[in-house]
């Protein structure tokens, strides 16, 4: 059973053709990482009960956030989250009939992916030598 | 029935998506003003954030608004790309079933701190 829907919408799903502009590009990226944030959080809640249950279970918690890969997680789900937010804010503008002009819609597009991958950027640095803080 | 997939009730589930959203950011604020004024880190100060009933309680709603604000927007995905009615009924109950387990699992973890 199908949803009825206009069949004659334009259908043209080519991701190597289409050439999204800087807000679409945002607003995909505010929509993936909310899906994966949605996904983590079950995992997530999982390390949260171990890091209260015994301090040799807060060990393996912390030390697996300051392994390698544990560190480039833990700083992928921070960029998705500031990018969620900041993508959010800016959303929430709209609601209220703010930055809805082009120009200006380009420039908060621009400034929400650029502060996000910054922010993220600076921390990685900043816990770069010691892993996770 | 045709009503039972769609999006129908997008009044509620938008005031709810910003509300979930403007609680998480205030508690986010707060607790990690709380964290980073608590210095280095360890099992026991962590621990100790949890014991106060306020902080459980806060924490429980945090969870809470997390999981309404993750079930909505994974509604508008499935929304968008699921079209197929019993498909998405059972996406959306798989995850309600899911998320619902996470916000019991959240009480017994925060409640087993004392």
């Amino acid at each position: 059973m199908s949803i009825r829907m206009n069949r004659q919408r334009p259908f043209f799903l080519n991701l190597l053709a289409i050439r999204l502009p800087i807000g679409g590009i945002v607003s995909i990226l505010h929509r993936a990482s909310g899906a994966g944030l949605s996904l983590v959080t079950p995992p997530l809640l999982f390390a949260f009960s171990l890091s209260l249950r015994s301090p040799e279970d807060y060990a393996t918690v912390s030390g697996f956030f300051s392994s390698g890969l544990g560190w480039l997680i833990g700083l992928g789900l921070l960029w998705a989250l500031l990018h969620h937010f900041l993508a959010g804010l800016r959303h929430l503008g709209f609601d209220f009939g703010l930055g809805e002009g082009r120009e200006r819609a380009r420039q908060t597009a621009w400034l929400t992916l650029g502060a996000a991958v910054a922010v993220i950027g600076l921390i990685g640095l900043m816990t770069l030598k010691g892993g996770a803080a | 029935m045709r009503h039972v997939g769609g999006a129908h009730r997008g009044l509620d589930m938008w005031l709810l998506q910003r509300a979930s959203a403007l609680y998480m950011f205030v508690f986010l604020v707060v607790f990690l003003l709380l964290f980073l004024m608590a210095g280095p880190m360890n099992f026991e100060t962590w621990r100790g954030f949890f014991v106060p009933m306020a902080m459980k309680v806060g924490s429980l709603l945090f969870v809470m608004a997390l999981l309404v604000h993750a079930w909505i927007g994974l509604r508008e995905i499935f929304i968008d790309y699921v079209h197929f009615l019993v498909v998405r009924l059972g996406l959306y109950l798989a995850f309600g079933a899911l998320y619902l387990g996470c916000l019991v699992w959240t009480v017994d973890i925060l409640w087993s701190v004392k």
